[in-house]
């Protein structure tokens, strides 16, 4: 007699490839509190699930402040190698700039980004939009942090604005595009309907942040006033520099950026 | 995320924008006086400050005057309709009472500040950014489309959000879509009509760099606002 199994083997389960969400704080590391500044520079880094989770918590307000802390140091510090590109007044015209003008894009887009929180039907409190807001920013930041070696030697071995410009530009895309998705994932536990409020708050906030370079300029360049006379839409200063021949030859000559 | 209800105005703006059935409901069901006072602020704050910032391109006190304007036009509609809005509901077949109707009305308006109050610091972000409107300074036609069209984005937005709770709300309330479209096309032909008509009289709003800056023009009261729409497309089409 035949002895084996009629029954075929059963056909292992093959994970599917849509990656399911898993509530918050379901893992056990989500759950571990943050502490102080370092842990939360880790937890942003390597575990966004588990500071979204603490976002959720009583008390947020403390890792909020946290992750400001975190905004204002790391941009300070890429401010100065930005501003090691002119020297002189720029190594602190630089950071102050470009602190206070990522800390002004935020708060400027902070209202709608929480009326369209709202509207999407998320359940999310201001304090965990602050927060989100605030990862978004710390996450940014700490990335700008990571390219200042680079971004220090090529300001040292150029003379052209115009490549630093463009340089400092596609740093501040990665970064920011980095900072984004941790906002769109915390987002996307807030039990929200839809995202488009999301999408739409997100192109506010890239052009609210571009013309926020262009109203401070120059952060890279020298000029006499700390702030410009004249203003302009990035775009239309952005032509402005690449047609003045100047510009790409010798920052010392070129007023703006 | 998880929301912790507490009985705060920034939750019950949340709540409002939401959506929430059953706070909409809650809203129109008594405490009208807390109800009023919280509308009258949110309205006064939101409306307030983006008036600021649209007057404030001509210059700081014009958008003294446009922030007191902006909100007066709401609350002056809400009122001034108040009546024949009351009178319209029953009889597209949703009974409810003059208070009820106010309320409804209120919300409206109120959500619709409270997104306009939150573009506010957009708003004064792209006139900050734009060339200054003086007498002597020539604008170009491509700053001023910019503010405009912003200003049309942010209002439309905001109207547009705000019918939408409104309909949701005259939805619970009548049990039948439409009714509720009934109603709130009826609601809102009256309310544009006296809007627009406010509007032409508070103005101006944005200014004009060769005119001077003032709470109401000279000829607030002269013409109305049809009039002028008849005369401008009179003009487009050379009728005489």
């Amino acid at each position: 007699m035949n002895n084996t199994n009629p029954v075929p083997p059963p056909i292992p389960i093959v994970a599917s490839s849509t990656p399911v969400r898993a509530p918050l704080g379901e893992s056990p590391d989500e759950r571990e509190p943050i502490p102080n500044a370092v842990v939360t520079v880790e937890a942003i880094l390597r575990q966004p699930r588990r500071v979204m989770y603490q976002l959720c918590r009583p008390g947020s307000g403390r890792l909020v402040g946290g992750m400001l802390f975190i905004v204002i140091l790391c941009s300070l510090v890429y401010g100065v190698v930005v501003g090691s590109f002119s020297m002189g007044a720029q190594l602190w015209a630089a950071p102050l700039k470009i602190t206070g003008g990522l800390l002004l894009s935020s708060i400027i887009c902070l209202p709608s980004l929480y009326i369209f929180t709202c509207l999407s039907g998320s359940r999310a409190r201001l304090v965990e939009i602050c927060g989100l807001v605030g990862g978004l920013l710390a996450l940014m930041s700490i990335m700008l942090v990571g390219f200042a070696p680079v971004a220090w030697l090529f300001s040292q071995s150029t003379e052209s604005l115009v490549w630093m410009g463009a340089l400092h530009l596609v740093f501040w895309i990665i970064a920011t595009c980095f900072g984004l998705r941790f906002l769109v994932s915390g987002f996307s536990h807030s039990q929200a309907r839809s995202t488009a409020g999301l999408s739409t708050w997100i192109i506010m906030f890239v052009l609210v942040s571009l013309q926020m370079t262009t109203a401070l300029r120059p952060i890279i360049g020298k000029s006499d006033a700390f702030l410009p006379k004249d203003r302009k839409l990035f775009l239309s200063y952005w032509g402005d520099c690449l047609n003045s021949p100047q510009a790409a030859a010798q920052h010392e000559s070129t007023p703006p950026k | 995320m998880q929301a912790e209800v507490t009985r705060t105005p920034v939750n019950d703006i949340r709540l409002l924008l939401i959506g929430e059935p059953g706070f909409v409901r809650s809203w129109i069901a008594g405490g009208e006086l807390n109800r009023l006072g919280f509308c009258g602020v949110v309205i006064l704050l939101g409306a307030g400050s983006y008036g600021a910032a649209m007057g404030y391109w001509r210059a700081p006190l014009q958008g003294l005057f446009v922030a007191i304007k902006l909100p007066l036009i709401l609350i002056l509609t809400t009122f001034g309709n108040a009546l024949l809005n009351a009178m319209l509901a029953p009889l597209l077949g949703l009974n409810i009472s003059f208070r009820q109707t106010c309320l409804a009305i209120l919300m409206s308006f109120t959500i619709a500040s409270a997104i306009l109050g939150s573009f506010s610091p957009l708003a004064a972000f792209v006139i900050w950014n734009s060339p200054a409107m003086t007498a002597d300074f020539h604008i170009s036609g491509r700053t001023y489309s910019l503010i405009q069209l912003t200003h049309v984005a942010v209002i439309a937005f905001a109207g547009i959000v705000a019918n939408l709770r409104l309909i949701q709300l005259l939805r619970q309330l009548s049990g039948s879509i439409v009714i509720a479209r009934r109603v709130l096309i009826g609601w809102l032909a009256g309310n544009l009509f006296l809007g627009s008509q406010l509007s032409w009289i508070l103005r101006p709003f944005i200014g004009a760099p060769n005119l001077p800056i003032e709470f109401l023009r000279a000829s607030a009261f002269q013409g109305n606002f049809y009039e002028s729409l008849f005369h401008s497309l009179a003009r487009v089409l050379n009728v005489n």
